[in-house]
């Protein structure tokens, strides 16, 4: 074994170092979220947005005059993997990182980034936490709690004036996050009559709606995501609960309305962006995208017009390097599918309303906007 | 309310009960903790969907529903029970001598094996389980219960019954009862061990299909990792109720449901998975063999 110590030593060295003169001449671009488990429908729809955007650029020459490459990063949804997923995108030298999905990911995975110089730009992380770091690189073009909280008051309060008020939350970064902004929002106009979290991942929730109904509010509010949104809509009506439910940006999933059934769906509230269906600029992309893959997700064009950010950022800038490609992407205005973008100096999108959509026959429409 | 939180932790409990059963009637036999008991149970939930999948894709579904769902279910079991007696034949017989650490590594090893074969085969997403029932239900005592709940509730004590009566009635049963008390003693009276510890599991996994099906039709979501969270629960109730005992099963099922629900209910829901555990310490702190379990001597 001594004898042969060496040469197995020597050898390794050398296919590391093959391994390594290896690196492409393709520019990487890094997709990051939830590709397996609950919530994989959204990791799937971001990368489905950024292959089509991708695709497009490479039907053009790519970018630099490379071609460009995706790769995909799992977390899981978990904090400790979105590092891990962050440290291998940056080891892999991707020019740039559309992800996470959720702001718990988002946040501890932009340190790393942060590090690496690699702009990171988020399709739909909300939490505010995310962009109050200090980070330069670090960007999304989804709106944030703050104003998702503001406009879901402003709704229950002004238009349809109730008094008393359940609000439960996914205990997450997001689901929790929203849920005391919208109850601060709520400040002193309302009752809030219940105030607690569930375990994500759970499936019973009848205990919680039960405790809920003895308390009678006229409404009940949800910070978290569509599996456990679609259970606690399914499962309150089944209790006999027929209160509405107002929820955010997460529970805005055609998933939601398969889980909940039509029936216990309709009517429920949700507060997300405006249709992008509105936008001509959107059109095409929707037609290409339903034709490849079958049903839009809520987050898919936020993801593609990502990617076209980075990529137009590093045609602008001439390089691939982080700092460049970071100056580039704060300075210019871009103008695609989701209309005209601009970043303000913490990375947040200058202009982002929110609106109130409805369920209605099992589809999603826009139903209220502040001010009406 | 007190009523609803009643019947919610019964649903669950039953659940919980049916599962425990598979994990407390193997390690009386075999004094092994069969980690991957909760996967079956998962496996079944999925089976159950596939199952009503192909046959409502072959277009027989207006004919008879109930028919169609009775079909799945006993063929879901029937998989299960295969997928049980399989594991037992290539993952714990062959350790059958080996030390007692060795077939629990080969049972966590299964465990995994199965969540990720599930996941490549049938995706990384949550299944829906088509809605069939409407949540039509009825109102007793102040409660709102579904026709679903109650036949939940209803088969998981129909089941328990008669696990019961088998092992206490029956033939098959006494041999059972005998290998669990004595392996050597009950091979040299002419009792085929290797037949009893297959019809073992054979029985527990069947129980776990049932728990699975009736949870994938209840909440209408399954995923692949809802094994794990369930599997530590039930075995968690198992050892609470006296692991080795059937009725010390059945009761730490139904109570560990009722702890969460009251706990959840009365308490604070944010702590509802910390009751069950929390309970356990206690119980094991007071009585270490668990609620109906006899500690065993060592005759030396």
């Amino acid at each position: 074994m001594r004898k042969g110590f060496p040469a197995i030593v020597s050898l390794i060295l050398l296919l590391v170092t093959v391994r390594c003169q290896k690196a492409g001449d393709a520019i990487k671009i890094g997709v990051a979220a939830q590709m397996t488990g609950a919530e994989a429908k959204m990791g799937n729809d971001f990368k489905n947005g950024v292959t089509i955007a991708v695709d497009e650029w490479n039907s053009r020459g790519g970018v630099l005059g490379k071609k460009i490459e995706i790769i995909p990063g799992d977390d899981q949804a978990d904090p400790k993997q979105a590092v891990a997923v962050a440290n291998k995108l940056v080891n892999e030298g991707v020019i740039g990182v559309v992800g996470h999905f959720n702001s718990s990911c988002s946040i501890p995975a932009s340190d790393v980034y942060n590090r690496g110089t690699v702009p990171m730009i988020t399709p739909a992380s909300t939490n505010p936490k995310l962009t109050l770091r200090g980070y330069r690189g670090v960007f999304r073009v989804c709106g944030t709690d703050d104003q998702q909280g503001r406009v879901a008051a402003d709704f229950v309060i002004h238009k349809l004036v109730v008094k008393r008020v359940a609000i439960i939350h996914d205990k997450t970064t997001y689901g929790q996050g929203l849920a005391d902004l919208f109850k601060e929002h709520i400040g002193n106009d309302g009752d809030v009559v219940y105030y607690a979290g569930i375990a994500k991942g759970d499936k019973d929730f009848k205990t919680v709606l039960t405790s809920i109904k003895e308390k009678r509010p006229n409404l009940i509010f949800f910070g978290g995501i569509y599996p456990e949104m679609g259970l606690l809509v399914k499962q309150a009506r089944e209790i006999g609960m027929q209160e509405p439910f107002l929820s955010g940006d997460g529970s805005i999933d055609p998933k939601f309305i398969e889980i909940a059934g039509v029936n216990a769906a309709e009517g429920t509230y949700l507060t997300f962006s405006p249709d992008p269906r509105r936008i001509p600029a959107a059109k095409t992309f929707i037609d290409v995208y339903e034709k490849r893959f079958g049903e839009i997700g809520p987050y898919s064009i936020y993801a593609y017009e990502a990617a076209h950010i980075l990529l137009k950022a590093v045609k602008e800038a001439g390089t691939t390097d982080g700092n460049s490609v970071i100056q580039k992407i704060h300075s210019l205005e871009f103008s695609g599918a989701l209309g005209r973008i601009r970043f303000d100096d913490k990375g947040d999108v200058t202009e982002a309303p929110y609106v109130v959509w409805i369920t209605k026959d099992g589809k999603f429409t826009e139903h209220w906007r502040t001010g009406q | 309310m007190f009523f609803q939180q009643f019947i919610n932790g019964l649903t669950v409990g039953g659940v919980y009960a049916l599962i425990a059963l598979g994990y407390t009637m193997v390690y009386g036999i075999l004094e092994l903790i069969n980690f991957a008991h909760g996967e079956i149970y998962m496996l079944g939930a999925y089976l159950g969907i596939i199952f009503l999948g192909l046959f409502t894709a072959t277009g027989l579904t207006s004919s008879s529903l109930p028919l169609l769902l009775l079909c799945s279910i006993l063929l879901s079991i029937l998989v299960c029970s295969a997928y049980g007696y399989s594991i037992e034949k290539i993952a714990y017989r062959p350790l059958r001598n080996a030390p007692r650490l060795s077939p629990l590594i080969s049972a966590i090893g299964m465990s995994i094996f199965l969540q990720n074969y599930v996941m490549l085969t049938q995706g990384a997403t949550d299944k829906v389980f088509p809605h069939l029932f409407g949540s039509h239900g009825f109102d007793l005592l102040g409660a709102r219960i579904t026709y679903q709940q109650a036949f939940l509730i209803i088969l998981s004590f129909l089941m328990m019954v008669s696990l019961q009566l088998f092992v206490m009635r029956t033939r098959m049963g006494k041999a059972m009862r005998a290998v669990a008390q004595d392996k050597v003693m009950a091979s040299l009276l002419g009792i085929n061990i290797n037949s009893v510890i297959s019809l073992t599991f054979i029985i527990g996994s069947g129980l776990a299909a049932i728990a699975g099906i009736m949870v994938a039709m209840y909440y209408g979501l399954v995923n692949y990792s809802i094994g794990y969270i369930a599997g530590i629960k039930a075995f968690t109730a198992a050892v609470l109720g006296g692991i080795g005992s059937i009725p010390g099963a059945m009761f730490g099922g139904i109570f560990l449901g009722f702890v969460e629900s009251m706990g959840a209910g009365y308490i604070s829901s944010e702590y509802k998975d910390a009751y069950a555990f929390l309970v356990l310490i206690v119980v094991l702190l007071i009585k270490p063999a668990g609620i109906f379990g006899r500690s065993t001597e060592e005759k030396v």
